[in-house]
């Protein structure tokens, strides 16, 4: 134990800083105008469990402190001290138990062994010799730990995980359904039901209360349960070193002493010393949010106290190597490492509310406000009019119950949680909450070309040899659409032979089942040269390869130099067809060497720009025979054989797909870091830039752009050529700078930091890296693109189907206010009784707005443009239109009510038809809010929602129930209403049903204007 | 009526200068079109600022080029290999539309017959003007003529590393006094060179240098010479570091006077850089030079001004005037009349005339790229068929 903590254990105070001794403080007071409190600031306490340690265990046993706790993570101490004590005192106090010097035995960590937290070292291995640190842990770098000593050591520091936030549990989430207001309220009701005795209305109150409840635990644990296993990922694994043996281990088993061994694309799976780095590079965006990799080092640092960005000696959990490899010792694991102490300081709260939800949430409680401010106006004008306070009061209470939308929250959760469930099987895997959200809001979606677009294959094409072109379609080989026998062309075969040998694929397996292990274009290549039959083994055993020179700044070529029978030498090129060409001096047509003249050049040079200008990668080849005591270095005159080129080809349906996003209103942005010609060929063909012309940024250094250049500039472009998947973020950084809500494919390890920034990071679950599926908000699992116009689909219904619910809440519930305001302010008594306000309560409220939650996207989703991320769930002007809509409904059962009153008087009678009108219009208003669009202008029927015809249907039967039923009848004091009522109660619902099913808004959508806009040939049937 | 005596000055820029940087830009891309497809249309203009180059290209054409890259190369052949705009690292934002395809086979105006010639009309709308004076061999104003050399020059020091500290861009002015309406005297040279930071000399040398390897040089085969009098500015406004497009931006046909006669006559307002032969405001200034220098060398006057009118939809311009000043030997409408015999204006017929679909396969290296820098007409270095005086004959 002592000699786990022999070097520096707080160097700011004990140990070797000498600079750290002119500091001009300790100990600073923060806050001490409360006698006998103080709150310090005390230096080196940052992040330093062992000086907490100290301070509080020393401070414990002085008799004038009564309690001293340090936090860690803001570096104060919270001291409570004997009033009697002046401030001064206690921080003297304080410096003096910093400057003791301590001994290892004193260390409280054996005493506090019971803890369960492990206490390692926060310290400065950073400044430590490796040997040191390795002396330190008791371990070495050949031979690891032993697997005793991993036990020991994991029984004491516990295991390698960052806490976990637990789930909540049933009774937690049930009790949550009473903590918002809208329930305070009714709970308040009931008491005051109580309170004047309506027993009978109280115990309804706590019905409807309990029937929220559950339907709101049921939602949402169902929804929790979803949410939960969206943080789930797979285990991660390590490469670690113990007793001598290189092994992988789960990440949640190291232990200090271990020693890492890193390689590119894994995540450092503890923070660690560096004891060997070659060109070790590691992405630490994700500790210190720099998105350039780190390269790393193993010397010791000079100063301990350096950010953690500069401590180039050490590798920080959850960190990415993306390049170079190392070796490394674990000195921090669990929640002792960087990351941890981060986690432990904002990963104990929840997630936060995603926008909607705190939208939703303010507007309930307007809601509730609204209802108390006008049923305490009822209250007040029946009063004023006569009627008993009593009465007055249960009716209030009751109308007050019936009007606030309590179902709110429950609907906005439950609606998220089964999008992304119903997304789920579209495999597309939404990692937050509120990635359904924006995903309805996306303005942009930014593609990769290798492997999203294209299919990160590549193929050789076209040949040029011998002055004639040849095109490959199917491995076989056609000149001027003719089918050719390559083996009939001399020059065409040569190519061939230098194309496999100055080529380092490596071929495995059996004729027709080929195993490639190379570059893609070498691998092309070769490919090609068995499809024109070339015998590549036989062909690289007759001719060994002696010498490779790659290409290099200074030449783009790749020559190779190969033995030949009588020791004379064959010398093979391929490479920049320019830079080939001048190093030939003749060529070959027709199996005749010529010298290459100014023409021939020009003509060459001419069709490998063709070549290029149809997106083509294109190579030169050339070739020499020396003899064999030639000066191979002086001789420049090659044979030019001719061009081959290249290409990846698109992906089936892409094409299509990209014009379902602009039909969708998104922009399509290409990513690639090919050249412009390629970019510009695959841009045509996709339509990228739809009809209008086609932007291309082409530039290497994108991070040199001024950044307001980049914004002004990336709301035009189409296609950004020859970047780096590292400028991806800067693209990302300017389209947000631009107000654009963006999304980012990427599968690579420098993707990361894009995929992080992104409004939403999209990553292939096949084929991408962990650390983009990590960083990702949604991962489609089967690696096919065409999910994510679903996933727009899905998020852009569900933000519409919780508009739909909010849109029949607010607008039944405004109606059930106006009615009892309008009857009572003239004078025609409280129409509906308390039973009733209930009841409809209870019918009409949650089961229709969680039926409308559920729609099916409506027909013309996907042909609308996106809407604008600034809007507010409910406009003023929706306010303004369900105001319009729950006064025809109240006109109606107003002019029913009204008719009522004239034939019985006011009374059960009336009541009843006023009851059962304003129920009937409510339910029947659940289908106007399907959809905002009139159904008379839009063409498209809106698919059917089963969910909702049973809801209102079984609603619908209640609600006659209520009047047929004699028991329930009585209960809620109906009556049985005759033919006449009946023919007013179908009049006084139906008509506001037609009213506002007519006057819905007319302006055609943006969408609908777009689509008119694009040109017959973008408009694909989805 | 000419005036007699009087001061007149006009300047140059070299290849370097990011006007004429967008220029060369803009022709190179002429160049690459019409090597693979003679009969591509293409408008491709330029503008560089901030270290980023824009280029909006509109064509039709069989021809397919990777257009960054041309625009790479000519910046690397310019010479911005390094520093803050440079051929490698800038940005290229090019902004391509696609103009409905021709269809194929066009009609070659080298094998067509008088109808068909006939058949094409103007499908721009200009006025072109040629012009040509017996002030230098080349048949060009003085002035410009000079400004031009020294240009080359400066250009020509730095490329044959005899002043390799000198940067790309480059400004040249020549003032020259006439006196009864000849050239008389130089009255001013105006250098100014920039220079990379990295190697930067002093005042005193750069003067020095530049009098050596520049003024000198490019005054050798002159008659006219800067005497004791002649004053010579070198950077007036101090020196200038790096320079090109990292410290002002370019843009492309912002230079027409540089391409034409100096503003010593009239110009037309549009670009002559960018554009396909069968814009007839690029080759029509061409037709009229041919003419004008034709009068010049027949000896029917000192100097000549053709003008051509041309409107949409019609063939033969609607209007052809010269001006020679007073210096004619045949009243002007004459010369006129024996123009309109002797040459054929029509647009297919430039075309045909001068070769223009093919040139850029004859010339390695680009023919419209070459045109971009150090005048359009007036160059003796190139070969060009509009400079040549094979009509003075038929004139005379």
């Amino acid at each position: 134990m002592p000699g786990l903590f022999n070097h520096a254990q707080f160097s700011p105070f004990a140990g070797n800083a000498p600079e750290e001794a002119a500091s001009p403080w300790l100990v600073r007071v923060i806050h001490a105008s409360v006698k006998g409190r103080a709150r310090l600031e005390v230096k080196g306490l940052y992040r330093c469990e062992p000086v907490r340690l100290r301070i509080e265990s020393a401070l414990a046993r002085h008799s004038g402190i009564r309690q001293a706790s340090a936090n860690i993570l803001t570096g104060r101490l919270l001291i409570v001290f004997d009033p009697v004590q002046e401030v001064g005192e206690i921080t003297v106090l304080v410096e003096q138990v910093l400057a003791e010097p301590t001994l290892a035995s004193e260390w409280p960590v054996a005493s506090r062994g019971a803890s369960p937290a492990p206490v390692q070292e926060g310290g400065n291995w950073h400044v430590l010799p490796g040997n040191a640190v390795l002396a330190d842990l008791e371990t070495s770098s050949e031979r690891g730990l032993s697997q005793d000593s991993v036990q020991l050591k994991l029984r004491r520091f516990g295991a390698n995980s960052l806490p976990r936030i637990p789930p909540r549990s049933g009774l937690n989430i049930f009790l949550g359904q009473f903590k918002s207001l809208p329930v305070a309220l009714l709970g308040m009701s009931a008491v005051l039901s109580v309170a004047t005795g309506g027993l009978a209305d109280a115990v309804v109150i706590l019905g409807v209360v309990l029937i929220n409840a559950g339907t709101g635990y049921v939602a949402e644990s169902q929804a929790e349960r979803t949410i939960n296993a969206l943080g789930e990922t797979a285990s991660q694994k390590a490469l670690v070193i113990r007793d001598a043996q290189l092994g992988e281990v789960g990440a949640e088993v190291l232990v200090p002493g271990d020693i890492l061994v890193l390689a590119p694309g894994c995540r450092v799976a503890a923070d660690a010393r560096l004891l060997e780095s070659r060109n070790l590079m590691i992405d630490e965006s994700a500790l210190t949010g720099e998105s350039l990799p780190v390269i790393k080092a193993v010397e010791p640092l000079e100063k301990p106290d350096v950010s953690l960005g500069d401590r180039i000696n050490m590798v920080y959990m959850g960190t990415v190597v993306t390049g170079g490899s190392g070796l490394a010792v674990v000195v921090a694991t669990g929640r002792q490492t960087e990351i941890g102490t981060i986690q432990v300081l904002v990963g104990e709260t929840r997630p936060p509310d995603t926008p909607m939800q705190r939208q939703l949430a303010t507007l309930g409680n307007q809601m509730v406000l609204l209802s108390v401010g006008i049923c305490g106006m009822v209250f007040l004008i029946g009063l004023a009019r006569g009627y008993g306070w009593l009465q007055m009061l249960k009716s209030s209470i009751s109308l007050a119950v019936a009007a606030v939308p309590e179902g709110l929250p429950t609907v906005a959760t439950t609606t998220l949680a089964l999008g992304i469930r119903n997304m789920r099987r579209h495999h597309v895997l939404v990692r937050h909450l509120d990635a359904v959200e924006t995903l309805g809001a996306m303005q942009v979606i930014c593609l990769d070309k290798t492997g999203t677009i294209t299919l990160n294959r590549m193929s050789v094409l076209t040949l040029h040899s011998g002055g004639r072109r040849i095109t490959l379609a199917n491995d076989a080989f056609y000149d001027s659409g003719v089918r050719m026998d390559p083996y009939q062309s001399d020059e065409l075969l040569r190519l061939m032979h230098v194309a496999v040998l100055c080529n380092e694929t490596e071929l495995s397996g059996a004729a027709g089942d080929y195993m490639f292990k190379g570059s893609a274009t070498e691998t092309a290549l070769v490919h090609l040269a068995i499809a024109a039959g070339v015998s590549v083994d036989a062909l690289r055993q007759q001719y060994p390869r002696v010498q490779v020179e790659y290409r290099t700044e200074k030449h783009n070529y790749m020559r190779t130099t190969h033995v030949m029978e009588e020791g004379r030498k064959f010398i093979a090129v391929k490479g920049s067809p320019a830079e080939v060409l001048e190093l030939c001096g003749w060529w070959i047509k027709d199996g005749v060497r010529l010298p290459l003249t100014e023409t021939e050049r020009a003509a060459i040079l001419i069709e490998n720009d063709r070549m290029a200008g149809e997106a083509l990668r294109v190579l030169g080849f050339a070739y020499m025979e020396l003899a064999q005591e030639a000066d191979e270095t002086s001789a420049q005159d090659l044979i030019w054989l001719g061009l081959t080129g290249m290409a990846d080809p698109v992906r089936q349906g892409v094409k299509e797909l990209i014009a379902l996003f602009h039909q969708a209103g998104i922009d399509t942005v290409m990513i690639t870091g090919d050249q412009s010609a390629t970019a510009y060929a695959i841009g045509k063909e996709l339509g990228l830039s739809g009809s209008k012309e086609l932007n291309i940024l082409d530039s290497t250094r994108l991070e040199q752009l001024d950044p307001e250049v980049l914004t002004g500039l990336v709301q035009k472009v189409n296609i950004f050529s020859r970047v780096s998947p590292a400028n991806k973020l800067q693209i990302m950084q300017a389209l947000q700078r631009a107000g654009k809500v963006a999304a980012m494919t990427g599968d690579g390890i420098n993707d990361g930091p894009a995929l992080k920034v992104a409004d939403i990071g999209v990553a292939m679950g096949g084929v991408g890296t962990e650390v983009a599926r990590d960083v990702a908000d949604v991962v489609l699992e089967d690696d096919n693109l065409h999910t994510m116009i679903v996933a727009v689909s899905e998020g852009r219904t569900i933000y519409n189907n919780i508009r739909k619910s909010v849109h029949f809440l607010t607008a039944t519930n405004l109606s059930e206010i106006m009615m009892m305001l309008g009857s009572i302010g003239t004078g025609l008594g409280t129409p509906l009784t308390t039973m009733q306000l209930l009841w409809i309560n209870l019918v009409t409220d949650i089961f229709p707005a969680l039926a409308l939650a559920v729609e099916p996207p409506e027909p013309d989703i996907l042909s609308r443009a996106p809407r604008d991320p600034q809007e507010p769930i409910v406009s003023s002007s929706d306010f303004k239109r369900y105001g319009f809509e729950s006064f025809a409904m109240t006109a109606g059962a107003m002019s029913s009510y009204g008719y009522a009153v004239a034939r019985h008087g006011i009374g059960p009678q009336a009541s009843t038809v006023a009851f059962m009108t304003l129920t009937m219009a409510q339910l029947l208003h659940a289908y106007n809010c399907r959809s905002d669009q009139s159904r008379v202008v839009s063409h498209e029927p809106l698919r059917p929602n089963s969910y909702l015809n049973l809801a209102l249907g079984t609603t619908a039967a209640l609600q006659l129930a209520s009047v047929a039923v004699p028991g329930l009848r009585s209960l809620l004091g109906n009556t049985l209403p005759g033919l006449t009522d009946m023919a007013v109660i179908s009049a006084g619902s139906i008509l506001p049903f037609i009213m506002n099913g007519a006057t819905k808004g007319k302006e055609p959508f943006e969408g609908k204007r777009r689509q008119a806009l694009l040109p017959s040939d973008l408009t694909v049937e989805v | 009526m000419m005036k007699k005596d009087f001061m007149f000055t006009s300047e140059s820029v070299t290849d370097g200068h990011p006007d004429k940087l967008c220029d060369q830009v803009s022709d190179a891309l002429i160049d690459r079109f019409l090597q693979q497809d003679p009969f591509s249309r293409v408008v491709a203009e330029c503008a560089v600022s901030k270290g980023i180059l824009f280029i909006a290209a509109r064509f039709a054409s069989q021809a397919s080029i990777d257009i960054p890259d041309v625009a790479r190369q000519v910046i690397g052949q310019i010479g911005y290999e390094h520093g803050a705009f440079n051929a490698k690292d800038c940005t290229v934002m090019t902004s391509l539309m696609e103009l409905p395809a021709l269809s194929y086979p066009q009609p070659d105006e080298r094998q067509m017959g008088e109808e068909e010639l006939e058949a094409i009309t103007a499908r721009n709308q200009a006025n072109v003007f040629g012009f040509a004076c017996n002030q230098s061999a080349a048949m060009m104003p003085l002035p410009i003529w000079l400004s031009h050399k020294l240009a080359r020059r400066l250009a020509a020091a730095r490329f044959q590393k005899q002043l390799p500290y000198l940067a790309p861009d480059g400004k040249t002015q020549v003032g020259v006094e006439y006196r009864d309406g000849r050239p008389h005297r130089i009255h001013s040279i105006t250098l100014v060179a920039s220079q990379w930071s990295t190697v930067l000399r002093g005042h005193d040398k750069l003067r020095d240098d530049l009098h050596e390897h520049v003024i000198e040089p490019a005054f050798l085969a002159e008659e006219l010479r800067p005497d004791a009098r002649t004053h010579v500015f070198i950077n007036p406004d101090g020196p200038v570091v790096n320079g090109g497009p990292s410290l002002h931006s370019g843009m492309t046909g912002r230079k027409n006077a540089v391409d034409t006669y100096g503003e010593y006559s009239r110009h037309s307002e549009s670009a002559l850089s960018g554009k396909d032969p069968s814009r007839i405001d690029r080759v029509g200034a061409y037709a009229a030079r041919y003419a004008a220098k034709n009068v010049v060398a027949a000896g029917l006057a000192q100097a000549c001004e053709v003008h051509l009118a041309y409107s949409i939809g019609i063939t033969r311009p609607v209007s052809v005037q010269v001006d020679s000043f007073g210096t004619g030997s045949i009243p002007d409408a004459e010369i006129a009349a024996r123009i309109h015999a002797h040459f054929d204006f029509r647009p297919a017929g430039i075309i045909r005339v001068f070769n223009l679909r093919y040139q850029p396969q004859l010339f390695r290296g680009g023919f419209y790229r070459r045109l971009a820098v150090y005048g359009q007409v007036g160059r003796m270095d190139v070969g060009l068929p509009w400079e040549a005086t094979d009509k003075a004959g038929l004139l005379r």
